[in-house]
């Protein structure tokens, strides 16, 4: 089925784009600790707010700008004519673990320690934004992930569940999604983070909110999924299955799997924006990813403020592009599933 | 529905083609709203000829004219117009406007004034004040204010059917002031023994109106009164003394002043103050969208954060505002370890052993705050447009203020050192270990819900790391920091701040040992420790000084004590910032308090 | 069908008292509560703490402070708020016609919007107009609420077009009646475009999707054979067939209504509920947040009633009984 889905995307150029979009994205984050020049929370308090650097070619090599600050009171920068420091390329520099095991030091490109190369500028205490961007971008592209496959496993077995037994699983298990469904999400999600916030460090709390919003977000899919269930119920391999004597755990996953996949994928590429966008939203709120930890919603917290508007640090407002480039791109292809998968369009459930 | 229906089928047809012309058809929707909806302007305020009292105050200030609307923001709305519920500065600011105290505090002057009181004695053993009330001073309904209203006030105030926040603020060494009426206009007061704050807490509570809450008060249902549905349907009901009366409540959105015809303050020609005719306060929770408010000229008066100085100053020619500097912001900002010794209920110890050794060693904690780059956070985060914070009392608080204690600036050589004297060692990788062999790791809880706190947080911690010391960072939300700090104690250190007062007896909860938030080890039945024992004696033996210097030279000693054992790492003050509009005439900006303290001698300038 | 009714309400009470209970709960189970602001503050005696800690019985177990409450919800009474001091009915009326208001807007708008742009983009499928209708749309969808409205505020602060948020200006109290309502109208442009804009693009895609649907099926073949005009085909067959699951979701749309956005309304300063409700959350004052909790539970499962009475009513295939 992967093969064929892959055979009818690369028929539809939209569908190429979106791919070929994600796939540098996830590449970017994946070898993000050997792409960014430094860590997420290396600091340089004298160079807050930099601008970004310019790059210049001199003598075929390129070359970073040093800048030196003419009024703190306004991170204003002026570039220090003829002054360049080069940029090495595949230089070792500190040392890292890569996917945390493999010990390195060699980066894409860094300059010397005494100065600073800000591709995207750098935040209030000197970080650079284009590295915090890359490390930001393993926790805000793999968020979706996670939680859809917490989301997906917990509404397919629940709703197959209910689906294929009826009756009172059935009865009891749609009471419970009700439930769920219910109790605002917001509510839930603030009352539990309080009180499961003490408990664990801010790198952690990653875990906790994707945990959250999947133990919230599961009751919507079980739903629909236990509406199909119902209708697959009759089928004739599913009776004849059963006539077979085959146990209901393998009619579950042998029958109810393979039918609910198309839907379950493209249900999975269409709810992952929900998950990039609930965690910029919580991060707003102040109640997403913590410092020091860097996600796309947390710096994009930290660049609302009125100085980004009016001190012109647009650069800082560039994590807001990277989610809107993301959802946008599995929107896309989440739309481009659809087609291939359901051209006749019944699953608008959005 | 499907009435509707056919009619819509109709429409649609004949319309056809004409549907893509909808969203220009919003858009002139949206123009005509604009052009509708041009600023009605207010009317200006009729103003009623009523007698002025007999002891009328005369305002020094430049005489001005009437009229003008001031509007100011703030981020939070009154949750009650009752001072005896009140409990947060929002409503406390709002309660102000039309309530007076008996005295108040001039922030220009640095000194109590007289308020309801006009004058008063105190009798030479200290324990004694009679007050006389200003004579001829009426209530904003045109009830005589008299010596009844204040007795009733203080009866509220102590009745055991309503608790208040004011009750421990006037209980002096364990007994409630005593307080009788002498005549129609003098009241007295007695303290169980000298208490030199006495004039300043005295103004705290607004004097209520007898004739208003009697009947409420006789059925126990005085609480109940004056909450913010009194505001939105019967704002007459709110009857004061003050510079205002409310005009109108709208939740959520703002309060509307106007001018309380019965004020007892006059300018020097004669003239009834205030002078604005109205005062507007909206309420705007998002900081960002309160300066952009002001910055657009929608907002007379806002205070400006450190960060927005340079980009609001922009706008300052097209709106004609300044943007003031005041100097350093009057709250502490801090650190600390917690001291707490023994066990919680489960006989778990509340600090590990050998960290409570680290943490009540001062030099540890003098070492910690040489090595935190505090000047670089001023540099970076606030743009320069902060100082250093040394002292236990703002260097705003220039009465009380001492500049001469023990300073810790960025040094981690001097930290090193300081570690190594007392056997702390560095072993391989650069971690820090103690000379029991512990390595040096302790968590921070700090508040999350603030954008500096997190940077202050993050520079703290890669600070450490250079002092090869492991630090966690925990945010909690204020809840729960509280309830950690306040009554679990389980934590090892924090981050918190405080607002401060003008008069250093408001921070008795900080320096007593006994004290509630005497953070690092609160609640102590015996003082611990030699200095902390110092402490207690200084405040105590402070508060019974009637002479101001001598008064000022106690407080000083505390402050050293304070720097020198260094129980709380102050961090850094900001600079605060105010925006105020051009137009306005007798602005006196003080380094503490309110910009708009002098509201009621505000005038328009009428070339503006 | 009215046993149907009825039969749905009852099975909502134990629901709500689930609900109930969870909230008790959770408020329990979150460290801190509605005095740790009193207690933070230097100048409070700790005898006053201690006074409020016994008269909002804070020192208890959750289940005796749930069990008061019942009591009073028994004889119609919700609490008081804490902050406030005043009955909680009274706090949420406040806030209630403002948020109505906003919500009812902006599903108007995203309606008025999304229909007409939705059968445009399905009768001009593939066509310029229809890509770039759909590239809005995932643009619409893919801009986080909260910036979008932060946008809005900056727009309005740099033009001077409209108001830089709240629901009215400061003279509205000395405005005449028709000027109060313009000055509401003017205030409201902005946060209801913000807060349309989602539901403009998931309402168009829906009903471009249905639109197709309808045009393929065979009764619009049946139509075409029998040489009815083009445009009568489109605007009286099939956009009422494709109209239909948007007026029966109408009744889900119920359910939003009184939700309030707590994002929008924050940096947009509207006075709405949910201003009032994060801030009663985030203080845990406990009453408010039960009773806006259940309010909006009951406005959620009415919602839903009334999306299956309209379903039913709509598409006779459909019935009740059975469901």
């Amino acid at each position: 089925m992967i093969k064929h889905l892959f055979k009818e995307i690369s028929r539809r150029p939209l569908g190429v784009v979106c791919l070929t979009i994600l796939g540098i994205l996830y590449i970017c984050t994946i070898f993000s600790q050997f792409l960014a020049p430094y860590l997420p929370t290396d600091q340089d308090l004298n160079n807050a707010y930099h601008p970004p650097t310019r790059i210049l070619m001199v003598d075929w090599r390129p070359h970073v700008q040093v800048y030196e600050q003419v009024d703190p009171s306004a991170a204003r920068y002026e570039p220090v004519e003829g002054a360049t420091v080069p940029v090495s390329f595949f230089a070792s520099g500190a040392e890292y673990r890569l996917w945390g095991v493999i010990p390195a030091d060699i980066r894409l490109f860094q300059v010397e320690e005494t100065h600073r190369l800000y591709l995207l500028g750098s935040d209030g205490t000197g970080r650079d934004v284009f590295s915090r961007l890359l490390y930001g971008a393993q926790v805000s592209l793999s968020i979706g992930f996670i939680g859809i496959c917490i989301t997906m496993t917990l509404g397919f077995i629940v709703g197959g569940v209910a689906g294929y037994f009826g009756g009172r699983v059935d009865f009891a298990a749609m009471r419970m999604v009700e439930f769920i469904i219910a109790v605002p999400s917001l509510y839930l999600l603030i009352a539990l983070r309080g009180a499961l916030a003490e408990y664990f460090e801010p790198e952690q709390m990653y875990l906790v909110i994707v945990i959250i919003l999947s133990l919230i977000g599961w009751a919507g899919a079980a739903r629909i999924i236990r509406g199909m269930a119902l209708s697959l119920r009759q089928r004739h391999f599913v009776l004849a299955a059963e006539v077979m004597g085959q146990s209901s755990f393998k009619i579950l996953f042998k029958h109810f799997l393979p039918n609910l996949a198309s839907y379950l994928l493209v249900a999975a590429t269409l709810s992952i924006p929900a998950y990039i966008l609930a965690e910029a939203a919580l991060s707003f709120l102040g109640l997403g990813i913590q410092e020091p930890g860097t996600s796309w919603g947390l710096m994009l917290q930290q660049a609302q403020e009125l100085k980004v508007f009016t001190l012109n640090l647009w650069w800082l407002l560039l994590p807001g592009a990277a989610i809107f480039v993301t959802v946008i791109t599995f929107n896309v292809l989440g739309d481009v599933l659809r087609d291939i998968v359901d051209p006749r369009q019944q699953m608008v459930k959005r | 529905m499907y009435a509707v229906l056919p009619v819509l089928e109709k429409f649609l047809l004949e319309n056809i083609y004409k549907l893509a012309a909808l969203p220009k058809l919003a858009l002139i929707t949206c123009l005509l709203l604009i052009l509708f909806a041009c600023k009605g302007e207010i009317p200006p305020l009729e103003r009623k000829d009523h007698p002025l009292p007999q002891d009328a105050e005369v305002s020094e200030s430049e005489p001005g004219l009437y009229g003008g609307i001031l509007v100011t923001a703030e981020s939070q709305q009154p949750r009650t117009f009752n001072p005896l519920v009140a409990e947060d500065a929002y409503s406390s600011q709002a309660i102000g406007r039309f309530l007076n105290g008996l005295t108040s505090y001039h922030p220009l002057k640095e000194e109590v004034v007289p308020e309801l009181a006009r004058s008063w004695e105190i009798s030479s053993d200290h324990k004694s004040i009679t007050m006389h009330l200003r004579r001829g001073v009426l209530w904003s309904d045109g009830e005589p204010f008299t010596a009844a209203d204040v007795i009733f006030t203080f009866k509220a105030l102590f009745d055991e059917r309503y608790p208040n926040r004011y009750q421990g603020q006037y209980i002096i060494a364990g007994k409630p002031i005593g307080f009788e009426k002498l005549d129609r206009h003098t009241v007295r007061f007695t303290t169980a023994r000298p208490y030199s704050p006495f004039l300043y807490v005295i103004g705290f509570i607004g004097i209520l109106p007898r004739h208003k809450l009697v009947d409420a008060y006789e059925q126990g249902t005085l609480l109940q009164e004056w909450s913010v549905r009194t505001a939105m349907h019967e704002s007459g009901e709110l009857v004061g003394t003050g510079p205002f009366s409310v005009h109108s409540f709208r939740p959520g959105q703002r309060i509307i002043f106007e001018p309380n015809p019965h004020y007892w303050r006059v300018d020097s020609r004669g003239q009834r103050l205030p002078y604005v005719d109205y005062l507007i306060t909206r309420f705007v929770q998002d900081r960002n969208t309160a300066t952009v408010l002001f910055a657009s000229g929608q907002i007379d008066a806002a205070d400006i954060a450190p960060g927005d100085v340079v980009g609001v100053s922009r706008n300052a020619p097209l709106h004609g505002f300044t943007v003031h500097h005041r100097g350093p912001a009057t709250g502490i900002r801090f650190l600390w370890f917690n001291q707490k010794p023994g066990v919680n209920e489960d006989g778990r110890p509340y600090v590990e052993p050998h960290k409570l050794e680290w943490f009540t060693n001062k030099y540890f904690r003098q070492a910690i705050l040489h090595g935190f780059n505090r000047e670089g956070l001023i540099q970076s985060v606030y743009f320069g447009r902060a100082e250093l914070l040394h002292s236990i009392i703002s260097p705003a608080n220039q009465r009380w203020h001492n500049p001469e204690v023990p300073k810790y600036p960025y040094d981690p050589r001097r930290a090193i050192e300081l570690l190594e004297e007392q056997g702390f060692e560095f072993r391989e990788g650069g971690q820090l270990y103690d000379k029991h062999g512990n390595p040096v790791i302790f968590d921070v809880y700090a508040s999350e819900g603030d954008d500096i706190t997190p940077q202050i947080m993050s520079t703290f911690r890669e600070n450490m790391r250079d002092l090869g010391i492991r630090v966690r960072v925990r945010y909690l939300d204020f809840g729960t920091l509280v309830a950690r700090i306040s009554r679990h104690f389980e934590y090892e250190a924090a981050m918190m701040g405080f607002t401060g007062g003008a008069d250093p007896s408001g921070g008795r909860a900080i320096y007593l040992s006994s004290g509630r938030l005497h953070l690092w080890n609160p609640e102590q039945e015996e003082p611990q420790t030699e200095w902390e024992a110092n402490v207690d004696e200084l405040v105590y033996a402070s508060e019974e000084i009637f002479d101001l210097e001598e008064r000022v030279d106690y407080v000083h000693r505390m402050q050293e004590i304070f720097s020198e054992q260094l129980p709380l790492l102050y961090l850094l003050t900001p600079h605060a910032y105010a925006g105020l509009k051009d137009k306005w005439r007798n602005v006196r900006i003080p380094a503490m308090g309110s910009v708009i303290w002098n509201i009621d001698e505000l005038y328009l300038d009428r070339e503006h | 069908m009215l046993a149907f009714i009825i039969r749905r309400i009852l099975s909502a009470v134990p629901l709500l008292f689930g609900i109930s209970v969870l909230v008790f709960i959770l408020m329990a189970v979150a460290p801190g509560d509605f005095l740790d602001v009193a207690r933070s503050q230097e100048d409070i005696p700790a005898e006053y703490i201690e006074r409020m800690e016994q008269e909002f019985a804070l020192g208890e177990p959750w289940h005796t402070r749930y069990f008061i409450w019942v009591g009073n919800v028994v004889q119609g009474n919700l609490g008081e708020s804490w902050i406030y001091r005043v009955p909680v009915t009274e706090l949420l009326w406040q806030r209630i016609p403002a948020t109505l208001v906003l919500s009812a807007l902006s599903i108007l708008f995203a309606l008025c919007l999304a229909i007409p742009l939705g059968v445009l983009a399905a009768i001009y499928k593939d066509s310029i107009f229809d890509r770039i209708s759909s590239m809005f749309a995932y643009a619409a969808l893919s801009i986080p609420e909260f910036f979008l409205a932060l946008l809005a505020v900056m727009f309005a602060a740099q033009t001077g077009l409209f108001p830089t948020g709240g629901l009215s200006s400061v003279e509205h109290e000395f405005m005449s009646f028709w000027g109060r309502m313009a000055d509401y109208a003017h205030h409201l442009v902005l946060p209801t475009i913000v807060l349309g804009m989602g539901s403009v693009a998931s309402y168009m895609r829906i009903m471009r999707a249905n639109f197709l649907d309808y045009v393929r099926s065979d009764f619009v073949t049946t139509a075409r054979a029998k040489g009815v005009p083009e445009g009568r085909i489109m605007f009286l067959h099939v956009l009422r067939n494709a109209i239909n699951p948007l007026v029966s979701g109408s009744g889900f749309i119920l359910a939003t209504l009184l939700s309030g956005s707590i994002l929008v309304e924050n940096v947009m300063n509207y006075p709405g509920l949910g201003q009032l409700i994060f801030e009663a959350l985030m203080r845990q004052d406990e009453f408010v947040v039960v009773a806006a909790v259940l309010m909006g539970c009951v406005m959620l499962m009415l919602g839903n009633l009334i999306a299956d009475l309209l379903l039913a009513w709509s598409d006779p295939r459909i019935r009740l009984e059975k469901n």
